[in-house]
């Protein structure tokens, strides 16, 4: 009996000591979340596959997990995951936006950069300073920034018998008589109106043009929300410096502008067309019915995968004689409740150091390191022609890409507001009420927009 | 001894409280032991996943609680409840665009599965077999997959049925059409078609409702010289009233819960002009996606203390309108 009882109590300890064993073994396990920005799109996922396996090839200590969730569901998915304890370790890439949506859930990099000694002298100042947020800390290190140009239907544009935009910042648009005209939204809403056309084939000057019926549009401004459109005519936000709501002058011009443009010039598609098949559910140059589209260069590639007609960049229209081009800039987050900050940023400087080039090429997104700007559009375009070979890349006038990063938006278009996500989904609203009706007072609706942020943000003090 | 007597009986034996439980025989004290513990599965996920969050609910909206930040959650009285009541024109808004769709969507539904299952048990219909299983099979199809197909059914330019409509010479595609989906006054109307695909459970509970009506009530009806109308009015109805009553308190529930397609189509964002802010909406987007879990909570109670009152209210008036075969009053 007591021999029994000697082996269990051995026979314990050894099985104790081998679990230890195997437990001091395991690797810290590092979730790298996808969702709030780029990176769930079909082709960037293997990609970003291929950057997890690379990563825990290159040593045994931490198990980079990869989950991806559709940017739709993300920001519900994420806020669950905080909730309930179960929050991933690293978020990106992420935008403003995204950062902003989880106030207060971030990781201050600032002791990590100081005792890892992270060089940050690869990357603009202002860039960094960008992601240091008063009372919060340094929330992130650049990764990418996405541009933003327009891009035109060539053959559009000739098929209705008109010069080309121009190709520089700064030059003016020569028309069909020879005259120069400023490069601005007024010169946008002259041409949209001649590439305008209704199934009949009249175009939106003809007094005979039928807009219950319009089959092409001039211009559109997809893939953004109010302020990303409203942001062609200058920066702006919602908010003001002591967290009051407002309307900037500039953006109400911008609505009435935009509201006009649906439904009284009909160059720009209104959300009555929004639904239907010929605008390839909102890529309005990639269904090859809208000529012009201000796009970042994240859209390069996939949303212009299904385009048979030749296309170019051209500079964005100025407003008022100022050229604004609303900048992206994405970075990568860690989650303030991570139980392995060192493991995590270990991750980090790899996804933001060795693997920066490759994960920017597969995001379409300029490298933030200096370093590696200069390669940057070859590696990108050699991807792109590979990927995507029903266009010309090389050919594309990426000039426009690279200087439109001297007119970026300021305040940016994506600036944080109280209550994040609910000032969201109220101005959301407020698009969607006058993009839908023709009859909409822009100005009404913008103080009723201003009155309810109002509320709002003080439910938010 | 018929199964009413039995009932009462039962219900005449005297409750078994802790102090008559010391007082039963061995036998019948086993007996309870066992009972309890058959009973026990329920009453323990009743106290798990009811009752304590339930509770839990009731704390937190009387807390200032943001889901991206719980460690930060403090008391702050009955804030959440008067900003509900008081200060927040959504609460009564998604309240209004509720019942607004439950005045239109109600009474056609349930019309529709009464009639249908009245259609269904004619025996002058051939094929009834058929047709029950073609009527019901609907249900069986998943929701999202049939709020998506009829999505584009009802799509404004390519949708089938403004297709249809178009070829009576009504202008229905287009910016000036029948926008189903985009037009705050056709919406209600759009969703209650897309509710329609799923009545088949409805249905089948009126029809065995129906199965259920004697058929001599009906011969002794037609030999007194009763048409159709009258036959439906004061035999069939009156009969299915218990069958009639179940399926308003379901569909009155289901109403007020009714979250799925707004969703589905819109992600909740209350498209076109907050039409399709329904109550479960505007309480989904306030505690999980805005993060305000306190506010919530208190928007979850507000919806509790409604459906109770309505439920209690039905019940009422059953009292007026629902004939129970045997009841004494």
């Amino acid at each position: 009996m007591r021999k029994t009882a000697v082996r269990t109590v051995l026979l314990a300890l050894v099985m104790t000591l081998v679990f230890s064993l195997t437990a001091a073994q395991e690797r810290v396990q590092i979730r790298w979340y996808v969702g709030l920005g780029a990176g769930t799109d079909a082709p960037t996922i293997a990609a970003q596959e291929a950057v997890v396996a690379d990563f825990n090839a290159s040593q045994d200590e931490i198990e980079l997990v990869l989950e991806i969730v559709d940017n739709a569901q993300a920001y519900d998915v994420l806020n669950t995951q905080i909730a309930a304890g179960n929050a991933p370790d690293i978020v990106g890439p992420m935008g403003i936006r995204g950062r902003a949506s989880f106030p207060g859930a971030w990781l201050d990099l600032a002791p990590l950069i100081e005792s890892t000694g992270y060089d940050l002298s690869d990357f603009s100042p202002e860039l960094v300073a960008a992601y240091n947020i008063e009372g919060e800390g340094q929330l992130g290190i650049p990764f990418a920034v996405f541009p933003y140009f327009l891009a035109y239907n060539v053959e559009l544009f000739e098929e209705a018998g008109l010069p080309l935009p121009p190709t520089e910042y700064g030059q003016p648009y020569v028309d069909a008589d020879g005259n120069e005209r400023p490069w601005d939204l007024e010169t946008i809403r002259e041409i949209g109106m001649y590439l305008t056309v209704d199934a009949n084939g009249n175009d939106a000057t003809s007094p005979d043009f039928d807009p219950d019926s319009i089959v092409q549009w001039g211009f559109g401004v997809g893939y953004t929300d109010v302020r990303g459109r409203a942001s062609l005519f200058g920066g702006g936000n919602f908010a003001d410096a002591d967290g009051n709501a407002i309307i900037p002058d500039n953006w109400r011009i911008a609505e009435n502008w935009y509201h006009d443009a649906m439904w009284t010039d009909y160059f720009h598609p209104n959300g009555a067309y929004n639904g239907s098949d010929l605008l390839a559910g909102g890529n309005y140059l990639g269904s090859g019915n809208v000529a012009m589209m201000p796009v970042h260069t994240w859209y390069l590639g996939w949303g212009t995968a299904d385009l048979a007609a030749a296309w170019d960049l051209a500079p964005v229209p100025a407003y008022d004689g100022v050229t604004t081009a609303k900048l992206h800039s994405d970075t990568f987050g860690i989650l303030a409740s991570t139980e392995n900050p060192e493991a995590a940023f270990t991750v980090l400087s790899y996804l933001l150091g060795e693997k920066a080039s490759e994960l920017t090429t597969v995001y379409g997104g300029m490298p933030a390191r200096l370093s590696l700007q200069e390669s940057f559009f070859e590696t990108f375009t050699t991807k792109l022609a590979t990927d995507y070979p029903n266009t010309d890349w090389a050919s594309l006038n990426w000039d426009v890409v690279t200087a439109a990063l001297a007119y970026p938006d300021v305040p940016n278009h994506e600036e944080g507001m109280p209550s994040f996500l609910e000032a969201s989904a109220r101005y959301v609203e407020y698009g969607q009420r006058v993009d839908n009706n023709a009859d909409a007072d822009v100005d009404a609706e913008l103080d009723l927009l201003q009155a309810d942020l109002q509320a709002i943000f003080d439910a938010a003090r | 001894m018929d199964a009413l007597s039995e009932i009462r009986n039962v219900r005449s034996e005297p409750r078994v409280g802790l102090r008559e439980w010391f007082k039963l025989s061995p036998a019948r004290q086993r007996e309870a032991r066992w009972g309890l513990l058959f009973i026990s599965p329920w009453l323990i996920g009743f106290l798990l996943f009811y009752l304590v969050p339930m509770i839990a609910s009731f704390i937190f909206s009387l807390m200032d609680f943001t889901l991206s930040a719980p460690e930060d959650a403090r008391f702050n009285g009955l804030d959440n409840w008067r900003r509900m009541l008081f200060e927040d024109p959504n609460t009564w808004q998604s309240l209004g665009v509720t019942l607004k769709f439950a005045l239109v969507s109600l009474p056609i539904g349930m019309g529709s599965a009464f009639l249908l299952a009245v259609l269904l048990n004619s025996k002058f219909l051939v094929g009834r077999s058929f047709f029950r299983t073609l009527f019901y099979a609907p249900s069986l199809i998943p929701g999202i997959a049939s709020i998506l197909i009829w999505a584009q059914v009802l799509n404004n330019s390519t949708g089938w049925v403004n297709r249809f409509i178009e070829l009576f010479g009504i202008t229905a595609i287009g910016p000036s059409g029948l926008r189903w989906l985009d037009d705050p006054n056709l919406i209600y109307i759009a969703y209650t078609f897309i509710g329609l695909w799923g009545i088949g459970n409805a249905m089948l509970i009126n029809l065995a409702g129906l199965q259920g009506v004697p058929t001599e009530l009906y011969e002794a009806a037609e030999i007194d010289g009763a048409g159709w109308w009258s036959r439906l009015r004061r035999i069939t109805i009156p009969m299915v009233s218990p069958v009639i009553f179940y399926n308003l308190i379901l569909s009155v529930v289901g109403l007020l819960q009714y979250f799925i397609t707004p969703f589905v189509l819109n992600q909740g964002n209350g498209y076109p002009e907050g039409a399709t802010r329904f109550y479960m909406i505007n309480f989904y987007k306030q505690a999980f996606n805005f993060q305000n879990m306190g506010y919530g909570a208190a928007l979850a109670w507000l919806m509790f203390i409604i459906a109770l009152v309505i439920t209690i209210a039905l019940f009422i008036s059953g009292r007026y309108w629902v004939y129970y075969a045997g009841e004494q009053k």
